[in-house]
């Protein structure tokens, strides 16, 4: 069975670690990391995710404009993206932001687990 | 004084020393009994018959001149002088023409020689004496009563002659001229002892009269007398006349009246002074009697009754003045006051006088009771107070107005009150909201800044929990280090929760659907030995309010009634509607001022049976990051959410201790 290819983006380098870790270790994902915002667009051209989880709060770009670039990108339209966030509670927002699902920081490993076999339908 | 009758038969005394003659005399006196004389004592000496005469009743005496104790014209003297209203007749033994005559003028009634009578001339003699000496004795008695008359009586009287000169005065008169007797006025004139004005007068009515034979009767004089004393008198004068009624002179009776006079002009004052009181007054004064006639009505009574005359009101009654319907009202008023003997006072009453004048009237009506205590007629006094009245009304009118004024100023007040209570909750809100926005803004900050370490940390300790461990304790710290890593999101969440931007999705939802979700919320909480009893009223009104935020709010309650349950109890959830009755007692929510008395509202109450809230901290209990948990079970943001959301609905929450035990929360929204 194929590896699914996931792109973390997040200003947080220690988070981006640990998560890539963590999903790696179940052998199920293949992670790449971005911890520049500004980034994710060109570095989501080249890895061809299956999966987006995006950061909203960064230093040098919103979340929400990274998302725009994304979906406005033909060849990117597709790839669901969820937010990960620390700004909002979950039971605040309905699951979601501009359209998009999202994942309240901290989250657990169970929460992304879930999350990924809703995407993937394993 | 009438004269006594004449005795049947008349008695005669004789004097005479010889019985010879004493027989005969009685002979031709008695005739044997047919003529009416009876000689009923004889004496034969002066002594004798002075004896006799001083004792007993004797009509006529018999006298002879010679006795043996006296002789000639002394014994008629001496005998006269004993009884001189017995007649005597004097008998002698020689016709002595000058002796006959001397003793006639001293009072002798005949003069009778001895031999020359006989029966039939001595029984003249004799009848003649006493009927002339009764007629003498009459005119003298009524000479001594005319005399004693003018004489002792107080009245003044005198007799004048045609020249008004005085001819004879009484005692009082001459008192009054200060003369010692009559005598000494005589001849002269009223100029001589009046003064001009009254003599003159006098003078001047005397000649009328005499000319005109008119009497002057009852005159009222005022006299003034020579040296200045002055009386006032009533004076009847008569003319008086000589046998043939010529006109000789005057005389007159005159009465001093000066004191009569002088008490007649004190109650005439009296009167006057009375009737210029009564009639100066101007309230109304009428006396009437028990029947309602008028005895005494004032000048402004007088002119109430549309008259002009006090003389044309008296004896007359209420019904010749107004209208019989009207004169029965005042008739029966007044009757009614003098039957019952009790004084009626200061009543007031509206009336109508006989010109159609109105006045309000403050009237007394006082009965008159005579000296047994029986009502004889009724006294009233009557004033005029419409002034006094048109003022009060004025005063009332303006009083009124004043509290009306009163009324609307409270009014006024109370809007004030009410807006600037208004005005105060809408400043505190803003402040209130501008305070949020700051801490949301912060709140914001914190939490992604704490919330990104959390991640790393949360996802660290699920790394690591996936490892195998050399150490057995290891896997017991990771859990410890990941319950204190979910407090710290709680907290932070908490603060998210508090500080989320407070805006509203409204829509109509049933209270009873929010609480029934809530409750599944918070069944995690839920320990061994909590019981839930619900009593949710169906049918209720749906509610205007964002129902995730409500939702809220009671999962927050129902958490602190589970906290405060940690070994069990009843958690007991109440809904119901019902019309506000007052506000006050049952709402102690200052926002409680957007209720309305009569407004439908929904309540829900939440008990539970814990520990309660200390009543000191119950003032706290809404104060952002205050908590009664043990710490670590509670972020002190709970009520205070409850309490913004509730705010922003415009509803109330009343937290307080049951009696018994426990909590009981009140919710309560506008349906």
């Amino acid at each position: 069975m194929n590896k699914k290819r996931l792109l973390i983006v997040d200003d947080e380098s220690g988070f981006t670690r640990l998560l890539k870790l963590t999903l790696e270790k179940t052998g199920n994902y293949t992670v790449r990391e971005e911890n520049d915002g500004t980034n994710a667009w060109l570095v989501a051209r080249d890895f061809r995710p299956d999966l987006i989880f995006l950061d909203i709060v960064m230093p040098k770009i919103d979340g929400g404009d990274v998302a725009q670039q994304i979906r406005s990108d033909p060849m990117l339209a597709n790839v669901p993206i969820v937010f990960l966030t620390a700004i909002v509670s979950q039971k605040e927002t309905n699951n979601e932001i501009g359209g998009f699902p999202f994942l309240a920081k901290p989250v657990s490993l169970d929460a992304i687990t879930k999350c990924l076999n809703e995407h993937f339908g394993t | 004084m009438k004269s006594p009758n004449p005795p049947v038969q008349t008695r005669v005394l004789v004097i005479d020393d010889s019985p010879g003659d004493i027989f005969l005399l009685r002979e031709m006196v008695e005739e044997h009994g047919k003529s009416r004389f009876r000689v009923t004592a004889e004496a034969r000496s002066l002594e004798k018959a002075l004896k006799v005469l001083g004792e007993r009743q004797i009509d006529v005496v018999l006298l002879d001149l010679q006795l043996p104790d006296s002789r000639g014209v002394e014994t008629f003297s001496r005998a006269h002088a004993v009884a001189p209203d017995v007649p005597i007749i004097v008998l002698s033994e020689s016709d002595d023409e000058e002796l006959a005559l001397q003793t006639v003028q001293l009072g002798a009634h005949e003069y009778l020689v001895k031999g020359r009578v006989d029966a039939h001339l001595l029984q003249r003699a004799l009848r003649y004496a006493v009927e002339r000496a009764r007629a003498e004795a009459q005119l003298a008695s009524e000479r001594d009563l005319l005399q004693t008359l003018l004489e002792n009586i107080p009245d003044r009287i005198y007799f004048k002659d045609r020249e008004s000169r005085f001819i004879r005065i009484n005692r009082a008169l001459t008192k009054l001229f200060g003369l010692k007797s009559a005598e000494e006025a005589y001849g002269k004139t009223d100029a001589d002892f009046y003064g001009p004005e009254h003599a003159g007068e006098a003078l001047y009515d005397e000649r009328r009269l005499m000319e005109s034979g008119e009497p002057l009767l009852g005159k009222v004089e005022y006299e003034n007398l020579a040296d200045g004393r002055r009386s006032w008198s009533l004076t009847t004068k008569l003319p008086l006349r000589d046998r043939q009624g010529r006109i000789i002179g005057t005389c007159g009776i005159s009465r001093e009246i000066s004191e009569m006079k002088e008490m007649e002009e004190q109650l005439e004052t009296e009167r006057n002074l009375l009737r210029a009181v009564i009639d100066n007054l101007p309230d109304l004064v009428f006396l009437k009697d028990i029947q309602g006639h008028y005895l005494l009505n004032n000048m402004a009574h007088i002119r109430w009754l549309g008259a002009s005359d006090p003389s044309e009101v008296r004896g007359r009654t209420v019904f010749d003045y107004f209208p019989d319907d009207v004169a029965a009202e005042f008739h029966r008023g007044d009757m009614q006051v003098a039957e019952a003997r009790q004084p009626l006072l200061n009543q007031e009453e509206h009336m109508v006088d006989a010109h159609g004048n109105h006045s309000w009237r403050l009237t007394s009506k006082i009965p008159w009771l005579d000296d047994s205590g029986k009502a004889v007629g009724l006294v009233c006094i009557s004033r005029d107070v419409t002034e006094q009245k048109q003022a009060e009304e004025r005063l009332k009118k303006a009083n009124a107005e004043l509290a009306a004024n009163r009324e609307e100023l409270l009014r006024a007040v109370g809007n004030l009150q009410l807006a600037h209570g208004e005005l105060r909750d809408v400043q505190l809100q803003l402040i209130e909201a501008e305070k949020m926005k700051s801490i949301g803004r912060l709140a914001a900050g914190v939490a992604h800044e704490v919330k990104n370490p959390l991640a790393i940390l949360k996802m660290g300790l699920e790394f690591l929990a996936t490892q195998k461990f050399t150490d057995e304790h290891t896997p017991e710290i990771l859990r410890e280090m990941g319950d204190a890593l979910g407090r710290a999101d709680k907290v932070i969440r908490g603060l998210l929760d508090f500080s989320a931007p407070k805006q509203l999705e409204v829509k109509r939802e049933s209270l009873n659907a929010i609480i029934e979700n809530a409750l599944q919320l918070v069944r995690g909480e839920m320990k061994n030995g909590i019981e839930i009893e619900r009593d949710l009223q169906p049918n209720l009104p749906l509610l205007k309010v964002d129902g995730d935020k409500i939702s809220q709010v009671f999962v927050n309650l129902f958490t602190n009634a589970l906290h405060a349950m940690e070994d069990g109890g009843l958690l007991a959830v109440r809904t119901y509607s019902k019309q506000l009755t007052g506000v006050g007692s049952n709402i102690s929510d200052s926002r409680s001022e957007s209720f309305r008395v009569g407004q439908q509202i929904v309540v829900a109450e939440i008990d539970d049976t814990g520990h309660g809230i200390p009543e000191d901290k119950l003032a706290k209990i809404f104060e952002p990051f205050f908590t009664t948990k043990p710490t670590g079970r509670g972020t002190g943001l709970g009520l205070s959410v409850v309490r913004t959301i509730i705010d922003l609905h415009g509803a109330t929450i009343d937290i307080r201790n049951l009696h018994e035990a426990g909590v009981r929360v009140t919710l309560m929204f506008q349906s």
